[in-house]
Order: structure tokens, then C-alpha cells, then sequence
């Protein structure tokens, strides 16, 4: 079962000066296990953009959809055999230590991903000779 | 540069799409496909499926449900490939979604020294 991971931070909580190695570390870890699927960070709360398409008129605004003192910051997928495995995961994950991580199943049992891409694995990349290599092209 | 496009619409259009929906997001991701411009993407299943995870002075608090609690929730989310802002806005407002919710852009951030860290190239530079 596949999960995302959406990680918030509270600008309150200070970052752990070793917060890299720890993201290395989950990512080992997951990687072990040919877990891995993939990580984003993103641009912060102030880059955002909401868009709404209402009657043919596209309305955009600026910041992220919900103003939360916590603000998404990034994401992980990972493979995880349960919920428990997921949550452990969480835990590891060093946004947890400084604002939130939250832990979604996706519908992976869909088949609208091959039934659109055929050729392609579920995501853009996949671990050839332990290699991540991309899966188009 | 990639944009995150994070879909938020009603609880009740979460998890699989039904066929009209199913098609409209086919539609939309070949047009991405077609354009060199499509990277990931992925549906959530519904936000009471969420669980919420903090660490605070070493002990794991779990709480069940999402981090935010909203009227719309996030249902899933597109990666694409766009040359500026404008052509990312532009997306947005052709994914289903924009029509009933709300599709958030935002950019993804590079981090330096990442893949030195990790020892792999990030899937989405791989993707790249």
C-alpha cells in the first residue's frame, strides 16, 4: 500500500541542526526496504497560488488553499506494508519533531495511471541497479 | 521548474473518480503527457483514512484524521513540468477540479546538497 507523507512545519519550533541526516535516514531506510518512491520540498507558504476555474473565469489568489499557522513544506510516498509501518515512518520523519506529519493512503488500486500511461510504472522514476533512473524517455 | 498542483474539493468527489470525473482527469493528463509536461500524479483516498503523527520531547503523539481540519479536503495532487507561474496558473484552471474546488500551485523547491546527502538523484531531478 502505497502512502504519502505531508509534512507540516510550525515556524514556532526551531529545526534541528541535523535535519538533513535525518531525511537521509528515512530515506535509507525506506530505500532498504524498496520502499522508496519519492520526496518533494516546496516552495514556501508565500509562492503559493489557488486557483478556481468558476464559470468559465479562472480566479486566481494568492497564498496556499487553507491559512494554518503550521504550513505544508513537503511530502514523501512510500511503500508501507500498514498502517503501524506508516506510522513508524512518521515518527522518523523530522517534521514531526517540528510541526506535523500527516499520513494518507493513495487509491493505488486504480488503474487509471496505466490505463493513461501504459508504459510507464506508477511514478516517474524507478531503481534500476539501485539507481533511480527516470521512467520516460 | 516543477509545480505541485495540490487538489482540494469536497469529501464526497475523494478517492476513485467516477467515470465522468476518470475521464476528464484522462483527458487532462494526456494533454500534460502530449506537452512534455507531465511528471506524477497521484489520488488520496478519503481524509477520515488520515492520521496525523507529531514528536514532541521524544514521545510519537497520533491523532487520527488530517492536519487541517477544512470544508474542502485534499483529494490528490499533479506534478508538471511549467516554463513560468503564468503557464502553471494556466494548468490549474484545466484540471477537473478547478471547477468545483480549489487547486493550489505552488513551486517545488530545489534543496542543495540533497542528493549529496542521500546518495541518489531525487526522483523528480531524475524525472527532469
Amino acid at each position: 500500500m502505497l502512502y504519502i507523507f505531508l509534512l507540516h512545519s510550525d515556524p514556532d519550533l526551531a529545526v534541528p541542526v541535523n535535519v538533513m541526516e535525518q531525511h537521509g535516514a528515512v530515506e535509507a531506510l525506506a530505500r532498504g526496504r524498496d520502499a522508496f518512491i519519492m520526496s518533494e520540498a516546496l516552495g514556501g507558504p508565500a509562492t503559493a497560488r489557488t486557483v478556481r476555474l468558476r464559470e468559465g473565469r479562472t480566479l486566481v489568489s494568492d497564498g496556499p488553499f487553507a491559512e494554518t499557522k503550521e504550513a505544508l513544506g513537503g511530502l514523501y510516498i512510500l511503500d508501507c506494508a500498514d498502517l503501524d509501518q506508516a506510522l513508524e515512518y512518521a515518527a522518523k520523519i523530522p517534521d514531526a519533531q517540528f510541526g506535523s506529519v500527516e499520513v494518507r493512503p493513495l487509491v493505488c488500486d486504480s488503474d487509471w495511471t496505466f490505463d493513461v500511461a501504459p508504459d510507464r510504472e506508477r511514478m516517474p522514476v524507478r531503481l534500476v541497479d539501485g539507481r533511480l533512473q527516470p521512467a520516460r524517455g | 521548474m516543477r509545480y505541485m498542483f495540490l487538489i482540494y474539493t469536497d469529501e464526497a468527489m475523494v478517492g476513485e473518480p467516477d467515470p465522468e470525473a476518470f475521464a476528464a482527469h484522462v483527458r487532462f493528463t494526456r494533454d500534460a503527457i502530449a506537452a512534455g509536461a507531465y511528471v506524477t500524479c497521484d489520488a488520496l483516498q478519503p481524509s477520515a483514512t488520515a492520521t496525523t503523527v507529531r514528536v514532541r520531547e521524544g514521545k510519537t503523539v497520533v491523532s487520527d484524521g488530517p492536519f487541517a481540519e477544512t470544508r474542502e479536503v485534499l483529494g490528490g495532487y499533479y506534478v508538471l513540468e511549467c516554463s513560468d507561474l503564468d503557464e502553471a496558473i494556466e494548468r490549474a484552471a484545466r484540471i477537473p477540479p478547478a471547477r468545483h474546488g480549489s487547486i493550489e500551485v505552488r513551486p517545488i523547491a530545489e534543496i542543495a546538497g540533497w542528493d549529496e546527502a542521500i546518495g541518489h538523484p531525487r526522483a523528480g531531478a531524475a524525472a527532469r
